[in-house]
């Protein structure tokens, strides 16, 4: 049954016929090297489905901006007079010259260099000069374009570039209680991601990083150089002997749910490898912002989640992953800032520095792999890339959810699993 | 290695130094190269705003002493992945030039153009390195670099060698 | 060597505003740093209100017809209205 052929199997029309190449145990390599793939991978995830885009604590004053993506797609996330977020794309609707250039900063509108129109931080076109070669002011009603659907959750903004369609609440679905965990180790109750980005460039498909992200089978390998030099206990949370969980959070999303381990050992602030008595400050914050449920919360610490297709909460990083092509794409990387926390802010800052981005010690390894793995995956035999670690062992919580040992590719398989429902699509 | 005195590094002796750090780098000379920082040492390598505060902003490197440390530990493990094959390397450093004194410090600023080999490619690095340089016992040490890539604003390939 | 330094020219919180009075008006005059860039602070110090104006909007100003200002400046025209 494996003498399939190392061209993508079709289903006797001119698409890919997903169900064959997205099996139960394994999938096709060509969904990570086939161009007609990622085209495909663009019109029905990037271009469909809720993506993360940005974070209202990137634009905290109205008239700021930045510049931000959905895959290839040049956006301007901007905050207007009346404190709303807008998701513009970086186009002018007169000649399609890019309309920003920098990176981020203030302005209420937007001035096109190319020939003067400008256009409001919501995309509505103000005006252009020498109006009489348009018969008089307010003739035109071309404004920049905007991403259709702009939502927020927590400050975590994300964008769909379809009309309609599932709302971020039905989309996030139990993802939304780990971003939930994420804010409520901020006394206040927020998260902020105001420490600016490191951005890795990885020869990649993006669904390499996607699929990694909650594989909790490669860290004892990949990072076993630091964990060895530095003692670290992380590689102890992805042992066999290790109580964490993998989860299947349903849509796409997936977790390493690390509580287990620290529940077992029961000790405040060890998920940030420290102990209360040095980090005072915020521990009493913590008790008096939460009162009996502090304790839990300082014990359990911060979610490792994979929101699909692109947002990676890391405990104390976020990552946004961004796909160029089908073998490039870019890793936006950022330490968390919890509000009313500077005590931690601080480390949080250091501790990424050390572990992620192009030379960080952790993430540097898994691009490495990520890199290795796409030379690897064009390779023509055996054609399949596995994903069936830990199925006969896999059960169902009290949520009904699916739950893997903390070395098992349930995330992997919850996320193919999503994928080929928006693949065959046909709406 | 000569010895040099107190007070007056020339620019001979600066430059000799810098070829000396530049070569230990390329040939993952990690013992040699780490024996040039002092106690106190910093490494920077900036991303995005150079002017940027490194405590409140994320960088691409921020090693004090113990984490130059730890950096070259696991590179010596052999099972840092990505510096394993080692990547093949060789820089230029030039436009050499001391830019004044910081206590007893001489502050140098140099450009740098390095060509890396991989398996998967060739990349080419280039910026501008600032150095502070201190006399320790007779012998010249690194206290500080800060090396600020004309590309920092973009996404950078991984960068796991020493820069 | 201002360029040698680790973090050149890094403007922390708003400017020391300046005063732009007369008998008739007195408002406060800052740039403010807040934003993802700088924007001009002018703050009214007999009523307290505030307006921040982008450099785009600044330059607005600057070519401002006269005449226009003018109308502005009319009591009736925004701030003391009936219709209001």
């Amino acid at each position: 049954m494996d003498c399939v052929t190392a061209t993508v199997p079709q289903a006797g029309t001119d698409r890919p016929d997903y169900s064959a190449l997205i099996q139960p145990e394994r999938v096709h390599g060509s969904l990570y090297t086939d161009p007609r793939i990622f085209a495909e991978e663009l019109e029905r995830i990037w271009y469909r489905t809720w993506v993360y885009v940005g974070h209202e604590s990137e634009v905290p004053q109205p008239g700021d901006y930045v510049r931000k993506n959905i895959g290839p797609q040049d956006l301007v996330m901007t905050r207007d007079r009346e404190g709303q977020v807008h998701l513009l794309v970086n186009r002018c609707a007169h000649r399609a010259n890019l309309v920003c250039e920098d990176e981020r900063g203030n302005s209420n509108s937007f001035r096109c260099p190319y020939h003067g129109w400008t256009f409001r931080n919501n995309g509505e076109l103000l005006g252009y000069p020498y109006h009489q070669g348009y018969g008089g002011r307010g003739k035109l009603n071309l404004g920049m374009a905007t991403v259709p659907r702009v939502e927020s959750y927590r400050g975590f903004v994300f964008g769909s570039f379809a009309e309609d369609g599932p709302t971020l609440t039905e989309h996030l679905g139990a993802a939304a209680g780990e971003i939930d965990r994420l804010c409520r180790l901020s006394p206040e109750g927020e998260v902020e991601l105001n420490a600016g980005w490191l951005k890795h460039r990885t020869r990649a498909n993006w669904k390499l990083l996607a699929e990694n992200e909650t594989d909790g089978y490669h860290p004892q390998f990949v990072h076993g150089s630091i964990f060895s030099v530095t003692g670290s206990p992380i590689g102890a949370l992805y042992s066999e002997k290790s109580t964490a969980v993998t989860r299947d959070l349903g849509n796409g999303h997936s977790e390493n749910d690390l509580r287990p381990e620290f529940r077992r050992h029961g000790e405040p602030m060890r998920w940030f490898g420290t102990t209360p008595d040095r980090v005072p400050d915020y521990v009493a914050k913590m008790r008096q912002a939460y009162g009996d449920e502090a304790e839990q919360i300082l014990v359990e610490g911060a979610p490792h989640v994979m929101i699909f297709p692109n947002l990676f909460i890391a405990e104390i990083q976020v990552f946004v992953i961004q796909p160029l092509s089908v073998d490039e794409c870019v890793q936006h990387s950022t330490a968390v800032q919890l509000k009313g926390a500077p005590e931690l802010n601080r480390r949080m800052i250091s501790q990424s520095i050390g572990s992620v981005g192009p030379a960080g010690m952790l993430l540097a390894d898994d691009t490495e792999m990520y890199e290795r793995n796409q030379v690897g995956a064009e390779q023509l035999r055996p054609e399949w890339l596995e994903i069936r670690r830990g199925m006969h062992r896999e059960r169902v919580d009290e949520r009904g959810l699916r739950v893997g040992t903390a070395t098992d590719e349930t995330g992997m398989r919850g996320f193919w699993s999503h994928y080929k429902t928006l693949m065959e699509d046909d709406k | 290695m000569t010895a040099v005195a107190d007070a007056g590094l020339d620019l001979r002796q600066i430059e000799q130094f810098l070829y000396r750090e530049a070569r230990y780098a390329d040939e993952h000379d990690y013992d040699a190269w780490e024996a040039l920082w002092t106690d106190d040492a910093l490494y920077w390598v900036p991303a995005g705003d150079d002017a940027a505060d490194p405590r409140s902003q994320v960088s691409v490197i921020y090693d004090n002493r113990n984490r130059i440390a730890t950096r070259l530990k696991q590179l010596r493990t052999g099972k840092r992945y990505s510096q394993s094959p080692p990547s093949n390397l060789r820089r230029v450093i030039s436009n050499v030039e001391i830019l004044g004194t910081e206590g007893s410090d001489t502050v140098v600023g140099a450009n740098f153009v390095l060509v890396e080999s991989r398996t998967r490619g060739m990349e080419i690095w280039a910026g501008r390195v600032t150095y502070k340089l201190r006399v320790v016992d007779g012998e010249i040490r690194l206290a500080y670099k800060k090396v600020s890539l004309v590309n920092k604003d973009q996404p950078l390939p991984t960068l796991a060698f020493l820069i | 060597m201002s360029d040698e330094q680790d973090r050149p020219g890094v403007v922390v919180g708003p400017s020391s505003p300046e005063v732009v009075g007369s008998e008739f008006a007195e408002v406060a005059v800052s740039v403010d740093h807040e934003g993802n860039g700088p924007r001009l602070k002018l703050e009214d110090l007999r009523t307290g209100r505030v307006r921040y104006l982008d450099a785009l909007e600044l330059e607005t100003v600057v070519w401002l017809p006269d005449g226009h200002l003018r109308q502005l400046l009319d009591p009736s025209a925004h701030r003391w209205r009936e219709d209001k």
